[in-house]
């Protein structure tokens, strides 16, 4: 006799293995790893992003005349990409068997230790890539003369009394100097400014789910 | 341009994926707290677990839909009134969380028209050993999302006035429905329809 929907139903369920429920902590597991793998992923190509894009900057700044500030992007963003690769290095060695709270402390860790370098790093960056803004300019041929010494002639012209360091208007040093002052001062806030505005939430939300494991911890 | 490389070098546009991340970690609190795991949801597991193969088509889906179910419950127990059996609100939990992300991966799938999982798109046809209920699952799935929830209080043996309070409908409609789907599924079963 053919069954009913409702036996099919209750005959089906009565098996054993009709209603195991997946096993929520492997689920959570697999999923963290397969997360941080794509992370890891993203990690990776935004390094090689960086290395294409400074490549790509060195060649284009030969060809519209500023190869120096191209040389300077070019060597800052190797070293950047290096250290960030030892980064990376280091997230790799977190262990996949760890449990939650170990893994979610073991990353928290990782995320303040790649915060503190860029933000050290930053303290340079900014005032390097001015610095090849003014030296590129500098040393821009126009008509074969450096930009830089035209600009210089033309001020002298305009302010016969102005006084030069080897060769520059010292104001203009000064200005340099203030500026690549400020930006030192300011490198590291401005990267822990921009990225509060970007994942000041998320960082607040780890920090609140690490306290709120150690509560249930204790 | 450059600045938008170098200042995040790390993470740049991982914004969205970092954020899944935090969540994950988040639900894993339900394992913490598996005291609450383990005497309020473990033992209506069986009905989740029914509801969620209802809705999704594959294992990975069933298993999101079961951790979401869990996270869920934990989240909102709070907010159990004690109006209604502790089985029933889970059932409604469970349902709505299964009809929500339902509509989420529907409004992902752009080409995707019917409201039913057709047969090809049910991957997940040999969720049980019981050959019989797998393909009772099969039809089960081909039926609109409100119908799946009616049929499955029903063979739950809930009665109707406890299955219109959860679909937040007319008790006196849902004795007629029910036997127009079981007619339906009898037809989906015996092959006479796709």
């Amino acid at each position: 006799m053919e069954k009913s929907i409702e036996n099919i139903w209750k005959e089906g369920f009565l098996k054993s293995d009709a209603l195991i429920a997946p096993k929520i902590n492997d689920l959570y597991s697999q999923k963290s790893i397969h997360i941080i793998d794509k992370f890891k992923k993203m990690f990776r190509i935004n390094l090689i992003a960086i290395v294409f894009f400074s490549f790509l900057f060195l060649l284009i700044s030969y060809f519209i005349g500023i190869p120096i500030m191209g040389i300077i992007f070019f060597v800052t963003l190797l070293v950047l990409v290096f250290i960030n690769k030892g980064l990376l290095k280091d997230l790799e060695t977190i262990d996949k068997g760890e449990n939650s709270y170990q893994y979610l402390k073991e990353f928290n860790r990782w995320i303040k230790n790649q915060v503190a370098v860029n933000k050290r790093i930053s303290t340079f960056l900014y005032p390097i890539i001015f610095m090849s803004f003014i030296l590129g300019f500098w040393f821009k041929d126009a008509k074969g003369i450096p930009l830089g010494e035209r600009l210089v002639t033309k001020i002298l012209i305009s302010f016969p009394d102005t006084y030069l360091i080897f060769g520059i208007p010292l104001i203009g040093i000064v200005i340099v100097f203030l500026i690549l002052g400020i930006l030192a001062f300011f490198g590291g806030r401005i990267y822990q400014w921009d990225l509060n505005i970007v994942y000041g939430r998320v960082f607040k939300k780890l920090e609140e789910l690490m306290t709120d494991i150690e509560n249930l911890n204790e | 341009m450059y600045y938008e490389i170098h200042r995040r070098p790390t993470f740049n546009d991982n914004r969205i994926l970092f954020e899944n991340f935090i969540f994950t970690l988040q639900t894993k609190k339900i394992i913490l707290s598996s005291d609450f795991y383990k005497t309020s949801i473990l033992p209506f597991a069986g009905i989740i677990i029914k509801l969620c193969r209802a809705y999704t088509n594959s294992q990975e889906d069933f298993e999101d839909y079961y951790q979401e179910v869990c996270l869920q419950i934990w989240r909102s127990k709070d907010n159990f009134r004690e109006e209604s059996q502790w089985s029933t609100w889970v059932y409604r939990v469970t349902l709505n969380v299964c009809l929500t992300l339902l509509k989420k991966k529907k409004n992902n799938v752009q080409h995707f028209v019917s409201d039913s999982l057709t047969a090809e798109e049910t991957e997940d046809n040999h969720a049980f050993s019981d050959e019989s209920l797998n393909l009772l699952y099969d039809a089960i799935r081909q039926l609109s999302e409100i119908d799946r929830a009616i049929i499955m209080l029903y063979l739950e043996e809930k009665p109707y006035q406890e299955i219109a309070d959860i679909i937040g409908t007319n008790p006196n409609n849902i004795g007629v429905r029910v036997q127009r789907i079981k007619v339906r599924l009898k037809k989906l079963l015996d092959g006479e329809i796709n």
